[in-house]
């Protein structure tokens, strides 16, 4: 019994099974992006939300729908679960990147910093109470300086690049935390450091169309360049060495995903605050769906991530009353969700 | 298809050199077998063959062209690498791991097609894994991993595999099929350059062997040729012994075991059909060096005093030194020094008093005068039927002091039996500087 469950697990899946579940995978997200628009205190049926949405392309077909609920969907939960969906994506995508480059299924895109770097970039534009734009700005610029500095930190040394990549980018989150502590210390307890408190764990709520648009062009960059490598990500799993011998050079690749993927999370972080825990369960559950190899591992953790992150959001936002902070949620749900997964994958990781 | 190394030199860090001035060449369908000692180099070779690292002297030539004016994807398509086996960290499947093998023909961007797949299919069925295709690498045998690994080399349709201790941790019936498949390939010819442990490996599948010794090429040529006792115990640092097939009237190496030392009784030299007593009669054979190897305490000097004696009975002149310990209660307090010749004995060494109750390995201070002494009595040894030399330490080999005349002694052989004792630690040390002499432990 036992050894024939084994076996099963042992075997890759066969190509039909794969192609099947990509489609209930590109399904999923579907359904969830409509249900997510119903839900809230204005309940809005699955069908209006339909001719909401296309009532841009056929003028006609949501004439008979209060206005209020057109803007309601249009202007406030429409960009809102987009963000949901581009950041899901681009946590899976770049958490399952890392993983690879890494050679290590416990890290995800935070790992260089761009977290805690951004957390203090947003924090010193509110500790001026600076427009939400600039604090956006400034924690993804942030983000971007903490990669950077844990990324030529590690050129000073020359012996087994890939551990002090890893040292460095774990004294530069530090080394950001800490500062962003000292700011939240000196924050005005009544004003600013609320705002912060806030900001650091997480939230969509205030995502408007136009702190929309950078995220979704990165976003969708970084997505599609991704995509294009993502077979090459099982070559460089592998490790520098055979990486080389196998023809492909790890340092040029390497130095593109990190690029690319600090980019796509820094300005994933500044729209939504520090929402952890995505990046490093959703690799997990695609690798027990679809097996380790990263041509249909990467848009299958990107998928699982959108859903994923739609998914917390809704809880989000219509469990309680008031809304929960995303940081927190992830965290609740997604720590016994990764228990889970250790615990059933047994083909390795 | 024509690899050709010359004179690479490597160090990891400017001052220390891991690789001195080699050279070989490789043709196509040629198994060349790198051995050596661990840390002698051989991984570091491979690398700077495969081109993962630059030597700082030296180049790599493939048919004429230089190895460095290919670009990473290029090169791969030449010479391909199995490194040491190693897990990697995903589970990927047996064809997932040979598909790889087909990056430098993709480019970077390049994501694998049918005509890919029919490769991999092809690969895996060369090497009988063709049924395992879906099973994850992870958890199949150590030797199907090692196939699989050939087979992303046959992917990669490179001329060249290097492969890094293929058959380690494979037990007997995995290593026979790895290197039976290697032998299949390589008649087609696919070359194989493959470092090992195994000399025995060596002597049914190499046709060419390289000896690497502390980063130097120290032998280079046809199997029988190189894999000799003395060249082995030169490398190893230990007495091999090879045994010898006949085959049509023909004697052919089949294997190289390492050899014990030989357990010999002083008395032994009375009975004269002996071993000991035989080396003396064979006059006209080679003059043999024996180095008597024990733990210190073993008894080795009484051997020695014995052999000595014994032999004088019986007529033969025996010169050298003894060194018996002077001994204060039961410790160990002087070592003296006695010339055989004469009898006369006088006290070499003494203890530094203030250390001797910490130190196992006590510190001796010497008399310069009677070293000079010894070394004057050595000196003057001319013929002799038995020499005896009690003993060589690590002042002699490593740092060049004390009884350097007796080295001088050993190497004019002007004698018929030279016994040299030796402690085991240095053996492998003074096996490079005399790997024809006979590894003898005292029967005490």
């Amino acid at each position: 019994m036992k050894s024939s469950r084994f076996a099963k697990l042992t075997e890759g899946r066969s190509s039909q099974t794969i192609r099947i579940i990509f489609i209930i995978l590109f399904t999923v997200p579907v359904i969830l992006f409509v249900l997510s628009l119903t839900l809230g205190r204005y309940p809005i049926g699955p069908i209006d939300v339909l001719r909401v949405l296309l009532s841009p392309f056929f003028p006609n077909l949501a004439n008979d729908i209060p206005d209020v609920a057109q803007q309601l969907i249009l202007r406030v939960r429409l960009p809102r679960i987009l963000a949901a969906l581009l950041i899901g994506a681009s946590f899976g995508g770049t958490g399952t990147a890392f993983q690879a480059i890494f050679k290590n299924p416990l890290v995800d895109s935070n790992i260089l910093g761009v977290t805690s770097g951004a957390g203090f970039g947003a924090a010193l534009a509110l500790l001026f109470m600076a427009d939400s734009w600039i604090v956006q700005i400034s924690a993804f610029v942030f983000g971007l300086a903490a990669v950077s500095l844990a990324f030529f930190g590690s050129r000073l040394y020359k012996t087994s690049p890939l551990l002090v990549l890893t040292l460095m980018g774990i004294l530069v989150g530090s080394l950001f935390s800490s500062l962003t502590s000292l700011l939240k210390y000196v924050a005005d307890p009544l004003d600013t450091l609320p705002a912060i408190t806030f900001w650091l764990l997480g939230s969509l709520t205030s995502v408007t169309w136009s702190r929309l648009a950078s995220l979704a062009v990165i976003t969708l960059i970084g997505v599609v360049f991704l995509l294009l490598i993502r077979w090459q990500l099982n070559v460089l799993s592998l490790g520098d060495n055979e990486a080389r011998a196998l023809g492909v050079s790890p340092s040029r690749m390497k130095l593109l995903i990190i690029i690319f993927t600090t980019l796509m999370t820094a300005a994933a972080v500044a729209v939504s605050g520090v929402i952890g825990w995505v990046g490093l369960v959703i690799p997990h559950a695609g690798r027990l769906l679809v097996g380790p190899d990263h041509k249909n591992l990467l848009p299958a953790a990107m998928l699982l991530g959108a859903s994923f992150m739609m998914l917390i959001d809704d809880v989000a936002r219509a469990m309680l009353p008031g809304e929960i902070p995303l940081g927190v949620l992830t965290g609740l749900i997604g720590v016994p969700i990764l228990i889970v997964l250790l615990r059933k994958n047994r083909t390795g990781w | 298809m024509h690899l050709e190394a010359q004179h690479l030199s490597f160090g990891y860090i400017p001052e220390q050199t891991v690789l001195h001035d080699i050279s070989l060449s490789l043709k196509a369908g040629e198994i060349l077998y790198i051995l050596g000692r661990n840390g002698g180099g051989k991984t570091t070779l491979l690398s700077c063959l495969a081109g993962l690292i630059l030597p700082d002297t030296g180049r790599v030539l493939i048919d004429g062209k230089l190895l460095t004016s290919f670009s990473t994807a290029e090169r791969a398509k030449f010479i391909g690498l199995i490194p040491q086996m190693h897990i990697p960290s995903f589970a990927y499947s047996v064809e997932e791991m040979v598909l790889m093998g087909r990056a430098p023909h993709l480019g970077w961007l390049g994501s694998p097609s049918r005509v890919d797949y029919q490769i991999v299919e092809e690969a895996l069925e060369q090497v009988g894994l063709f049924e395992m295709r879906k099973r994850a690498y992870t958890e199949i045998s150590g030797g199907e991993q090692q196939l699989v690994l050939i087979a992303r080399g046959l992917a990669q349709k490179c001329q060249v595999l290097l492969m890094d201790e293929p058959t380690a941790h494979l037990d007997l019936s995995n290593q026979h099929r790895v290197l039976e498949i290697i032998q299949q390939l390589s008649q087609r010819g696919l070359s194989f350059i493959i470092s090992s442990h195994a000399p025995n490996d060596a002597l049914a599948y190499a046709d060419n062997v390289l000896l690497l010794t502390g980063g130097w090429a120290t032998d280079y040529g046809l199997p029988k040729e190189v894999l000799t006792e003395s060249r082995l115990s030169a490398v190893y640092g230990i007495q091999t012994e090879v045994i010898y097939q006949s085959e049509n009237g023909r004697f052919i190496p089949r294997a190289v075991v390492p050899r014990r030392p030989e357990r010999i009784r002083a008395e032994s030299l009375y009975d004269h059909n002996s071993f000991l007593s035989q080396m003396f009669v064979q006059r006209d054979n080679q003059p043999r060096l024996l180095l008597v190897t024990g733990l210190s305490g073993a008894g080795k000097t009484t051997w020695c005093t014995k052999l000595a004696r014994i032999a004088k009975e019986k007529g033969l002149t025996v010169r050298g030194i003894l060194s018996p310990g002077v001994f204060k209660g039961q410790r160990k307090m002087g070592i003296g020094v006695q010339n055989l010749a004469t009898g006369e004995e006088r006290l070499l060494a003494t203890l530094n008093e203030n250390d001797y109750r910490d130190l196992s390995t006590p510190r001796w201070t010497f008399d310069a005068e009677q070293l000079k002494w010894a070394n004057d009595i050595l000196a003057d040894i001319d013929e002799s039927d038995l020499l005896i030399i009690d003993e060589l330490g690590p002042l002699e080999f490593l740092r060049g002091e004390g009884l350097t005349a007796a080295l001088e002694i050993i190497d004019q052989k002007r004698y018929h039996v030279a016994c040299v004792v030796v402690r085991s630690s240095l053996l492998p040390k003074v096996l490079q500087r005399w790997p024809d002499a006979l590894v003898v432990s005292g029967d005490f």
